[in-house]
């Protein structure tokens, strides 16, 4: 039942993108209640399992101890994750894992994690995981985590298709047929979302299946896709279905700005952009696209050196 | 480089950047990438890059984080006093007393479901410290607002009409349950609820329904004023049946199909009771198409899954696993035998209690009626007590089950969502592995009912039962099993750890004494954490939560490439 105290949150299997698309949480009012990151999928989010290839490993040292933050990659982007310096039990761990990491070794991992936030001022939002227990893994494991992400994910588009048009109401749409557990973010989705094609996220499932099966690099772009430039000129980082670019003059402006600001002629790191573009409101995925289309298409900004930008001189 | 040619032009990108980095190793890293993290060149080239970034030197500028920040500008109270007429968004706990459902129409023509009801103040302290107020849901709170329970209401407002105070909890507002009140009330409607809802339900029912039996029954007053007379039976539909208890006339023969209006459902230890009083208005229903009586006594029929406690008047067919007969000298001073045994059916196992001469063999086939259902250690089980409920069937009810492998596959949210039950498997992935699993030590003291020993869990050395003790050494390991939608606690007692490890406990306890505790976790937790897992035991099922304890556990041994057509399948896709 929701909001009961004591019963534990099952972990929700999900794809990064579904958890990074997000920007709608509930806070648990008391000090017992479980918060939650609600998706554009309906899923309430409190914890998560997931999986992904080790990306990024840091450690920082703080007056209460050491943190560490990280990030695992996925078919459709990437988990933010994080141990806090009140979590020694997991330091001695940690510390393993980073010292792995920083000697250039890679490997997949299994992560369950509480969902958090960081919210800006202005509106911004950006989700990570707050880590409880982790194992590196192998590829069957990884491989099995990703075909039941995309079952729940399968699952969840299923019940978004059926709540079209259904009043927000659990009884009318537990009667579509919506499974109870997933009627309460539904509810809450519906409200606060847009209205947005289901279709990314089923791309994102046919490449965690097609990875899963071993069928890694099989996949074809959605035909909606632009015609892509040539591989030298573009490598996409955004491995989901880039929607047709719009012009959006504020996530151009933010990047602009955000180039202009930090570039102290070495140009500005492509995470630390995109960080900025989230942490203003727009998607992980809005911003790689503008960032992107900034680059090839209008042209203002440039990649002198790959993973740096500069604003191209007048 | 010639198979590695796929990764040129990625390869070119990386050197570009990282000029003294091998071609090779850039190629590997990105057949690496492919072929064991399931990432293609494209998606990787800016993981590969940076890791060659990082090993010549290259600064690679990390962002920084952001900083969290929360405002809440409402007004929070603890106590009604506290607020004035005007006062909007409101947080505020109370206990909730009542939640009456009600249609309205509205000004518009339209209807809306809004309910009244009492909530008080001051929830956690006892009722004389705390002021009751009327409240009106407009926003369809039902869920969260059972009587009984003690809930957060934020985004409220106070409602003043003839210099009377109420709350008024709107559609924006947020109810949070704090305190799980009784079963949750359902919607408004003068339609006649299922057995099944009703079942589910806690309050005012209406129900179309057939008498399937009746009794009448004898209630003696606590305070020793008298008796009452009341009348037992069962009412059923196609959806299932309930136990009745009406406290007015109630001369209906079974066969009877009736409606009732305004009765009450509550709860008799786990299983719910039809209430009908003075009020509750009973009357004859004529419906051809309502299953029949004939139809009906199937539903009235248990089957060993659908058993929770304190239900009564239960038909079930079993077949007979083990019998036993002891005797004991009962409280008063007689000697008395009781009987009682394991027995089975297709949807899973439990005991039965016999306190009459009934002596079935093992591998019978024995129908009872009338049994009653008493929890013993949370595992619901059937008692009798009386030969005249119990018959051996001569032809078997199903083909033989054999004890020793008999297992009911159950999902893990049908099991959570049920009652306790022996003999079940199920399945989901470790998500946790708890920090006490490992070797623990056992109080050895001997209870005074016999020669069981207390085998309470020592902490610190001592007993909470019997202080300080030279403990037993014992293996168990906690886990979490978790589907993504529910969740239980997996317990392993000694056995089945020692399968599951692959270790034998005194394995286990070198390993400890060699390498640490934290170590031995997180050896558990690199081959277990984020698998799949198949485990057979009794499910224990409380109020607490759910707890498997296994008999046996182990990987699912499912290929990734199966999995994966099974979802394509299950949900018609297809790559």
């Amino acid at each position: 039942m929701e909001g009961q105290r004591r019963v534990r949150q099952s972990a929700i299997r999900m794809l990064a993108r579904e958890y990074s698309d997000s920007s709608l949480t509930e806070v648990g009012a008391g000090e017992y209640d479980p918060s939650f990151v609600v998706t554009k999928l309906g899923a309430r989010v409190n914890r998560a399992l997931v999986g992904g290839v080790i990306d990024r490993m840091e450690r920082r040292d703080g007056d209460n101890g050491p943190s560490y933050s990280g990030s695992l990659r996925d078919p459709t982007g990437i988990h933010f994750f994080n141990i806090a310096p009140f979590q020694p039990e997991l330091h001695s761990d940690a510390e393993e894992l980073l010292a792995r990491f920083e000697s250039g070794d890679r490997f997949l991992m299994m992560l369950v994690g509480r969902s958090r936030w960081f919210e800006q001022e202005d509106g911004g939002i950006f989700m990570s995981l707050r880590t409880e227990q982790f194992a590196v893994c192998d590829k069957d494991t990884y491989s099995m985590w990703l075909t039941d992400a995309a079952d729940a994910t399968l699952r969840r588009i299923d019940a978004y298709e059926k709540s079209a048009g259904i009043e927000l109401n659990r009884n009318s749409m537990e009667s579509a047929g919506i499974p109870s557990d997933l009627v309460n973010g539904l509810v809450s989705a519906r409200e606060h979302y847009p209205e947005f094609d289901s279709e990314n996220y089923r791309v994102g499932v046919l490449q965690a299946l097609s990875a899963a099966s071993g069928r890694s690099s099989l996949i074809q772009e959605p035909p909606s896709e632009p015609e892509s430039s040539s591989m030298q000129e573009a490598p996409s980082t955004d491995t989901g279905n880039p929607a047709p670019i719009e012009p959006a003059g504020d996530l151009h402006g933010t990047i602009i700005a955000t180039i202009s600001a930090r570039d102290s002629g070495e140009g500005v790191e492509y995470d630390s952009i995109i960080l900025s573009c989230v942490e203003a409101g727009f998607s992980r995925e809005e911003a790689e696209d503008a960032l992107e289309s900034l680059r090839d298409i209008d042209g203002s900004i440039i990649e002198p050196r790959f993973g740096f930008f500069r604003i191209l001189p007048s | 480089m010639s198979e590695d040619g796929k990764y040129a032009a990625q390869v070119d990108m990386v050197k570009e950047e990282c000029k003294d980095a091998s071609e090779e190793e850039i190629a590997r890293e990105f057949k690496r990438y492919e072929e064991e993290f399931l990432i293609p060149p494209e998606d990787a080239l800016r993981s590969v890059m940076r890791k060659f970034q990082a090993e010549a030197g290259i600064e690679v500028t990390t962002s920084s984080s952001p900083t969290s920040s929360q405002q809440s500008p409402v007004k929070k109270v603890d106590r009604f006093s506290d607020l004035g007429a005007e006062d909007r968004n409101v947080t505020i706990e109370v206990a909730v007393v009542s939640y009456t459902p009600r249609m309205q129409k509205m000004k518009s023509g339209e209807e809306r479901k809004i309910a009244f009801g009492w909530i008080e103040d001051n929830p956690w302290e006892p009722s004389d410290k705390r002021e009751r107020w009327d409240y009106k849901d407009w926003g369809d709170h039902s869920q969260n607002l059972a009587p009984g329970s003690v809930v957060r209401l934020e985004g409220v407002s106070v409602n003043e009409w003839n210099d009377k105070r109420s709350i008024n909890v709107n559609r924006t507002s947020r109810v949070t349950i704090l305190k799980e009140g009784g079963a949750t009330i359902h919607q408004p409607s003068d339609e006649p609820l299922t057995i099944e809802k009703a079942s589910a339900s806690e309050g005012f029912v209406n129900l179309v329904a057939r008498v399937v039996s009746t009794k009448p029954d004898v209630i003696v007053k606590k305070d020793g004023s008298g008796q009452l007379n009341v009348v037992r039976g069962r009412l059923a539909d196609s959806t299932g049946s309930i136990s009745m208890l009406s406290w007015a006339d109630f001369d209906h023969e079974p066969g009877v199909l009736l409606r009732i209006e305004g009765a009450t459902v509550r709860r008799f230890r786990d299983t719910p009771e039809v209430n009908i009083s003075d009020s509750t208005r009973v009357e004859i229903y004529h419906d051809n198409s309502f299953a029949s009586i004939d139809e009906l006594s199937s539903s009235t029929k248990s089957s060993i899954s659908e058993l929770r406690n304190g239900m009564r008047d239960i038909e079930i067919t079993l077949q007979v696993e083990t019998w036993n007969q002891r005797s004991f000298t009962a409280n008063d001073g007689t000697e008395r035998v009781v009987r009682s045994g394991d027995v089975m059916d297709p949807t899973g196992r439990c005991r039965l209690t016999a306190w009459c001469e009934f002596d079935p063999k093992p591998g019978d086939f024995i129908h009872l009626k009338e049994a009653r259902v008493q929890s013993w250690q949370g595992s619901p089980d059937l008692v009798i007590d009386d030969i005249g409920q119990a018959t051996n069937l001569e032809n078997p009810a199903w083909e033989q089950i054999d004890p020793d492998d008999h297992w009911v596959d159950v999902e893990l949210t049908e099991l959570v969502g049920g009652g306790t039950r022996r003999g079940i498997r199920t399945s989901g992935t470790i998500v946790f592995v708890t920090n006490d699993s490992g070797i623990i030590e056992r109080c050895p003291e001997i209870l005074p009912d016999g020669n069981r020993k207390c085998r309470k869990r020592l902490r610190d050395g001592s007993c909470i039962d019997h202080g300080p003790q030279r403990g037993e050494e014992d293996l168990r390991v906690r886990l979490v099993l978790d589907d993504g939608v529910s969740n239980v606690s997996l317990l392993l007692s000694k056995e089945p750890a020692q399968n599951f490890l692959g270790l034998t406990q005194d394995e286990v306890a070198d390993k400890i004494s060699k390498d640490g505790q934290e170590a031995f976790l997180a050896s558990i937790r690199d081959e277990y954490l984020g698998r799949r897992v198949s485990v057979n035991g009794l499910a224990l099922i409380d109020d607490q939560g759910a707890m498997v304890l296994a008999d046996s556990a182990s990987k699912e041994q499912t290929h990734p490439q199966d999995a994966a057509n099974h979802v394509m399948e299950k949900w018609g896709v297809t790559l």
